[in-house]
């Protein structure tokens, strides 16, 4: 609504000419989907189909397949490996062309892809890193003859037990495009910019450091393509940032790596991060390896020395040391919004009101089940309350509070789908910040070994740049951008469904959801 | 036998909680609350209530208006309506009451039975709450009651619980704090909606406490006037929005004290645990309740001397402990052992008044937890009226005695001696102690000292009466004075300089005022007005001998004749005048315009600015920064934040001077531009600076330079807590006094020699005459450069004090040529600013020494190339 600090002609009462900002021009990346095909050859698949030689290349399979499986190129004496990552598996029998058992030397078996048992968690299950892959793809959710489960993971616990509880039949007839999923982020009626963001998600903090510089660029390209906003990370705001300004949010992290003026000025949303869900009290880490000529000069630090920001901040031991930390970086920026990330501890609900009345304008809940392979797995899930707790404590609390409306709670920490998206939503945030769903649609797999050696066999969390080229920047965009409106399509139906024109309405909705392990309801499925 | 009566003690306050059945505490505390702004101060007359209103009011960013209390302690008896012998006697009883209807039950039920009721009222109000703005709730109706313990119902008490061995005076004392448990458990802790409770309770001592800012209580309680030897005030910051009675709020009492918190325990549940073993529960489940009743248990029940209560409270750990006596360690080592689940985790500052010896003694104290995590400074104002203060924030110190100056012109608004504390440390202990009690003449004196029993020493020179009358006496030489000053004004302010410097020795301070009003008439045009501007910032920042005279008043001299200076300039939007100087303040900031022809600096005087927000002076001087004036003076600041951030990258044709009390935050971020500070500095100074100049005429507090990238940096005292921490990239700092502790953690700041960062610690101090004195220790704190992985620190220390204990990650090294070539400018700089010769640093017991015999280098242990180690027998 309001539109970049660069294009109001009060900027230059707001600040200093020579800021930069005013400087560059901001990209525009349109939200179009378009095909993002996998960046592997053989890209993981749910099954796969063996050939014996008993096939004699009489080309039936490659024929009768109209997703394009079996490839076999003119001129070519054998198959090319087959596409398996789009077969749609068993449920094919049921159609007319299911080449196993159209091959008229039964040379054909289909089997479940064993790779599936040594990938993913129970938090990501292969089906949800596969459904996910296909959503960066399409830009489609998958379609159900796939038989993906990835809705919900196989944890036993949190989201994965909660369930949307809907109606029969929707009570409204609602057409998609009357279904409104933007939020305001500024309610506190404090004059600041409202800012708002057409889904109700923005990408998490990864700093250039922890993930290579095409991935933080992918991410930010997709954010100007949603109008929403992505996270530099604690480490710095690089040149080519820039151009993205307005859809950035820089990190104000303990270690105060890479935080200037000028990139507090740049921005419309810094965050101040106080700890993370995945390793609350731990401050941060970036390993000596990972601390490349780039990453060190970027952060102004040792080469090759393990990075550690500290726990808390060593200015702000308090509320009131909080609040004067915030009115710092509002006097530099007059027009920038605070987000305050903090993780749940158990008084969440005091931390999130003390930060409202300190004066931010985002509180950020950052729950235990998120964090890469560079948490450190005792720290994971067994520090921060869970998520879905924390958010209901403090909703709940906010509300009791009469301040509700006057903040935006956003949810991160394992939030995977836009179901889970949905659910957080029902349980009282406004909205959530996602992070590893962005890895996994530019094919990350999950293997935990980000922090390792110079990172990501996968390209993506890394800062090595041979490893980092195998990440090209518009395919990296793209598959976010697929893979947001896949997510904003099934949010929408989701939405739908309950008969809600916004997004908004869900919020807080608790008596729509249950738990299956504390309710006698019975499983509706979507 | 003491400990059989301490038995007793316990066993009777077992008795009162199993008679109430008070149920077992739960673990988590009943409200979560920030840190807070406190303010102390304590003199040898009694002083009104008023003066708590400057520095509480400076100090409203520290709380929310959430929660607000008072205590004073050693009242004048007729302002009490009563006579001396009753208020040395009798207990004053503060209770409040949020039901007004449950007076009389409570009243029959628990006052008159049991106490001898001197005299009692309800202490008066405003009429409309509503009147008074810092309020947010109707604050409680309070009665007073002046009571003594009945003969019968003490000894009944005493028979019941075996106390007999214990003095009348110390059972009165139990009994009336037992009796405050078991009225506050039915009136308030049992109850859902809040009736009354006890505020407090003890000889010559009052609580009183709101939903609101500290200041609005002598408002509402009409006590503006209302005069003590010591006030505490106290700013909340409670994090719970509803908040419609003042239970919770600070100070606290027990028995003749009252205690003020600002922080936050971590170990809550297991503190309260300590103190359930002990039968002592808590009632209004905040931190600042149990941290009364940890101070109340060691001092009463246990008996222990102050100095083994605060070892108790912040124990001495790692460097600090093997420093201690072998005696000391021993007791300490029992101490700690014993009471290690009384001592708050976490970040905690307290302040403590209590009265002592039948009344007529007062103290007031500050400690400081071990690892020093609050903000916390001293100051010590010595005359005809003493007064010690202790306060959050430098500014609350300032304000606080420019208010007492200004009704009492023998209070000088400038402290001889302002400090920190350095927590749980083997040289201070973390805690200074005020008293004061009568002198031998029969008039009350003050004296401050250490955990230790040491006392503090004050700069010396000779005290007066009060320095506005002083100085309107002719001095003798008056005209003579006015010649040389006209003499030498043109040969410039360096030369007028040492005019004053030449001469002022021999002056008397009637003399020093007639220097400094003639320097003033002197200045005419925009040039002299440079000039003396210049020569009266020397007369401020530097150390010079002035024979018997003391610094402070001539310092408050040299600053009236600036303020003068800086009025005398002409207001922007007045006259067409092509002066150099332009002066804006806040009737005026409307009229902020760019610079004409000829203006060159913007004056900014910040009377009345608020301390942050769009409407602060700091944002003042960025609007007229991108207006495009390049030079600014800041002065009259309060404690306003921020000064100098937000001008963005490439200012470095941009100067700011900053002189009075300047607040949190200045220069962080600074990216080209000097910036310099004529006197102390306080918190958070140079946060992230990536490059320019911060020059600092004075000590700096806490985390100076967190996250810096770079900047020459310029400190003419001591820093406190943690500078230094996770800085990176190019800080050349040079810091001439030392640091509390932590200095240039996780220091990641490159190679010095390949343009990296470093700090040259010097460890001296001035001597009254400006002479460079060595510290007695170079660096007392037990953490030094630990886990750092770039940069160095370049320390002062020639009789080589630091020892490798106190490195974690860092090393010592052989001080190269080249490391002096790299630290020399720096000096030479440092010489130029502060006037600290690079001969006089060289120079040991008198004899010139090589640098590599005076400095040592400590770098990352890890440090490449041919680099050597020092070795041990060096």
């Amino acid at each position: 609504m309001e539109g970049s600090l660069a294009r109001e002609s009060a900027l230059k009462e707001i600040l200093p000419e020579n800021t930069a900002k005013t400087l560059v021009p901001q990209a525009e990346v349109a939200r179009e989907v378009r095909p993002a095909p996998p960046r592997y050859r053989n890209e993981i698949a749910k099954y796969i189909i063996r050939r014996s030689s008993d096939c004699t290349l009489c080309g039936r399979c490659a024929r009768v397949c109209p997703n394009g499986v079996h490839v076999l190129k003119p001129g070519y004496k054998l198959f090319s490996a087959p596409h398996l990552n789009v077969c749609i598996g068993p449920s094919c029998r049921k159609t007319d062309h299911y080449c196993i058992d159209l091959c008229p030397n039964k040379a054909l078996q289909m089997v479940e892809n064993p790779m599936l048992k040594a990938m993913g968690d129970y938090r990501w299950t292969p089906d949800m890193l596969m459904a996910t892959w296909r959503m960066a793809e399409t830009g489609e959710p998958p379609a159900p003859e796939y038989g993906y489960e990835y809705e919900t993971g196989a944890s036993g616990g949190g989201f994965d037990r909660l369930r949307f509880r809907f109606p029969e039949k929707p009570p409204v007839d609602l057409l998609d495009d009357e279904i409104d999923t933007s939020i305001v982020l500024n309610r506190r009626g404090d004059g600041r910019p409202q800012v708002k963001i057409d889904v109700p998600w923005y990408g998490g903090g990864m700093s250039f450091g922890s993930v290579s510089n095409v991935v933080q660029l992918s991410k930010a390209r997709a954010a100007v393509a949603f109008n929403t906003f992505t996270c530099t990370g604690e480490g710095g705001y690089m040149e080519r940032m820039k151009p993205y300004d307005d859809h950035v949010i820089t990190q104000i992290a303990t270690g105060l790596f890479g935080v200037r003026e000028e990139t507090i000025q740049r921005v419309r949303i810094v965050e101040f991060k106080y700890a993370q869900g995945a390793k609350p009290g731990l401050g941060g880490h970036l390993l000596a390896d990972k601390v490349t000529p780039a990453v060190a000069r970027m952060r102004e630090t040792v080469l090759g020395i393990s990075l550690f920001s500290p726990f808390p901040f060593h200015s702000v031991y308090s509320i009131e040391d909080h609040q004067k930390h915030m009115d710092w970086i509002k006097h530099i920026n007059r027009q920038t919004l605070i987000a305050t990330k903090v993780s749940t501890p158990n008084d969440v609900d005091m931390v999130a009101v003390g930060s409202y009345s300190a004066g931010t304008h985002i509180v950020h809940l950052d729950g235990g089940y998120g964090g890469t392979g560079a948490a450190p797995d005792i720290a994971k899930k067994n520090i921060a309350m869970p998520i879905e707790y924390g958010i209901v404590k403090v909703h709940r609390f906010l509300t009791d509070e009469g301040i509700r409306d006057k903040v935006t709670l956003i949810a991160s920490g394992g939030l995977r789908t836009p179901h889970d998206i949905a659910k957080a939503i029902a349980l009282g945030a406004d909205g959530v910040v996602v992070g590893t769903s962005e890895l996994v649609a530019l094919g990350c797999i999950r293997c935990s070994r980000c922090e390792s050696g110079r990172g990501c066999p996968r390209g993506i969390a890394t800062t090595d740049a041979e490893l980092a080229s195998d990440v090209d920047l518009e395919w990296g965009t793209q598959r976010i951008i697929n893979l947001y409106s896949a997510w904003r399509k099934e949010l929408v139906a989701i939405l739908k469904r309950f008969g809600m024109r916004s997004v908004s309405e869900l919020r807080g909705r608790t008596d729509l959801l249950m738990h299956l392990d504390y309710t006698n309801d019975v499983e509706t499925h979507i | 036998m003491r400990s059989g009566i301490i038995e007793k003690i316990l066993r009777s306050r077992q008795r009162l909680i199993e008679e109430l059945r008070v149920p077992y505490p739960a673990s988590y505390k009943g409200e979560e609350e920030g840190g807070c702004g406190v303010v102390g101060f304590c003199a040898t007359e009694p002083v009104a209530a008023r003066h708590i209103h400057e520095p509480s009011r400076q100090m409203h960013n520290r709380g929310n208006g959430k929660g607000g209390g008072i205590a004073a302690v050693g009242f004048i008896p007729e302002q009490l309506g009563v006579t001396r012998e009753v208020l040395n006697d009798y207990y004053m009883m503060h209770v409040a009451f949020l039901d007004n209807t449950v007076q009389g039950q409570l009243e029959e039920k628990y006052i008159t039975p049991y106490f001898k009721v001197e005299t009692s009222c309800r202490l008066d109000t405003v009429e409309d709450w509503t009147a008074i703005p810092s309020l947010e709730a109707r604050p409680p109706d309070v009665m007073r009651y002046f009571v003594r313990v009945k003969p019968e119902a003490l000894d009944s008490f005493i028979a019941k619980n075996e106390l007999g061995q214990l003095t009348r005076e110390y059972a009165e004392g139990e009994f009336l704090s037992q009796q405050a448990v078991k009225l506050n458990q039915e009136y308030y802790a049992s109850l859902g909606d809040k009736k009354a409770f006890v505020m407090s309770y003890g000889k010559n001592i009052m609580i009183l406490k709101v939903v609101g800012f500290a200041e609005s209580i002598t408002d509402y309680y009409k006590i503006d006037d209302l005069k003590a030897h010591v006030w505490i005030a106290h700013q909340r910051f409670p994090t719970k929005g509803r908040v419609w009675h003042p239970g919770g709020a600070h100070p606290f009492g027990a028995i003749n004290t009252a205690l003020v918190h600002n922080g936050d325990f971590a170990n809550y549940s297991s503190v309260c645990e300590y103190l359930a073993q002990r039968h002592i529960y808590p009632q209004f489940l905040t931190d600042t309740e149990v941290s009364i009743q940890i101070f109340d248990l060691l001092s009463r029940t246990y008996g222990y001397p102050l100095e083994y209560i605060i070892e108790a409270l912040a124990p001495t750990t790692e460097l600090d402990f093997d420093r201690l006596p072998g005696e000391k360690q021993a007791i300490y080592r029992a101490i700690q052992a014993t009471h290690i689940h009384a001592s708050p985790d976490g970040p905690w500052f307290f302040i403590i008044a209590r009265t002592l010896a039948g009344a007529d003694k007062f103290q007031l104290m500050g400690i400081t937890d071990t690892s020093m995590l609050r903000p916390q400074v001293f100051a010590f104002a010595d005359g005809e009226v003493q007064v010690g203060l202790i306060c959050s924030e430098k500014q609350a110190i300032d304000a606080t005695l420019h208010s007492m100056s200004q009704e009492d012109g023998r209070i000088c608004p400038i402290a001889d001696k302002y400090w920190n504390a350095r927590g749980g440390s083997s040289t201070d202990g973390g805690s200074f102690i005020f008293t004061v009690e009568k002198n031998g003449s029969g008039k009350y004196g003050l004296h401050c000292t250490d955990k230790f029993g040491v006392p503090v020493r004050l700069p010396s020179g000779a005290e007066i009466g009060n320095l506005s009358e002083e100085i309107m006496l002719s001095g003798k030489n008056g005209d003579k004075i006015a010649a040389g000053i006209r003499e030498h004004f043109d040969t410039g302010s360096e030369g007028l300089f040492r005019y004053f410097t030449g001469s002022i020795a021999g002056w008397s301070l009637p003399d020093v005022a007639r220097a400094c009003e003639a320097v003033i008439s002197q200045a005419r045009d925009s040039n002299q007005f440079a000039g003396a501007i210049e020569v009266m910032t020397f007369l401020n920042d530097r150390r010079y001998a002035a024979g018997t005279k003391k610094r402070k008043h001539i310092l408050q001299i040299v600053r009236s004749a600036l303020r003068q200076l800086f009025s005398k300039m002409p207001l922007i939007g007045e006259g067409t005048s092509t002066a150099e100087f332009r002066l804006i303040n806040y009737d005026t900031r409307g009229q902020l315009r760019g610079p004409r022809e000829g203006e060159t600096t913007l004056i900014i005087d910040t009377l009345g600015f608020p301390p942050e927000g769009n409407d602060c002076n700091s944002t003042l001087l960025v609007d007229a920064y991108v207006k495009g004036w390049k030079h600014f003076i800041v002065y009259n600041c309060a404690g306003q934040r921020f000064t100098g951030c937000g001008l963005g990258p490439h200012t470095g044709d941009v100067t700011i001077d900053v002189y009075d009390s300047d607040g949190d935050y200045l220069a962080s971020g600074i990216d080209g531009l000097t910036i310099t500070v004529h006197g102390n500095a306080q918190d958070q100074l140079g946060q992230i600076i990536k490059s320019g100049k911060l020059v600092i005429h004075g000590d700096v507090g806490q985390t100076f330079l967190y996250g810096a990238k770079g900047g020459s940096i310029f400190v003419l005292g001591n820093a406190a807590g943690r500078p230094l921490i996770n800085s990176v990239g190019r800080p050349r700092v040079v810091i001439n006094g030392t640091c509390l502790d932590f200095l240039a953690e996780s220091f990641m700041a490159g190679d010095p020699f390949a343009g990296g960062g470093f700090v040259v610690l010097n460890a001296i101090t001035l001597d009254d005459e400006g002479n460079v004195v060595d510290l007695k220790e170079p660096y007392p704190g037990g953490n030094l450069f630990s886990l750092a992985s770039g940069g160095a620190i370049y320390v002062r220390d020639p009789h080589r004090y630091l020892v490798r204990q106190q490195l974690n990650g860092g090393n010592f090294f052989r001080m190269t040529d080249q490391d002096w070539e790299t630290i020399l400018p720096y000096l030479q700089e440092n010489e130029r600013l502060f006037g600290i010769r690079v001969d006089g640093l060289l120079t040991v017991d008198g004899k010139h020494r090589r640098p590599g015999a005076v400095y040592r280098k400590v770098a990352p242990a890890k440090l490449s190339g041919t680099a050597e180690m020092e070795s041990d027998e060096w």
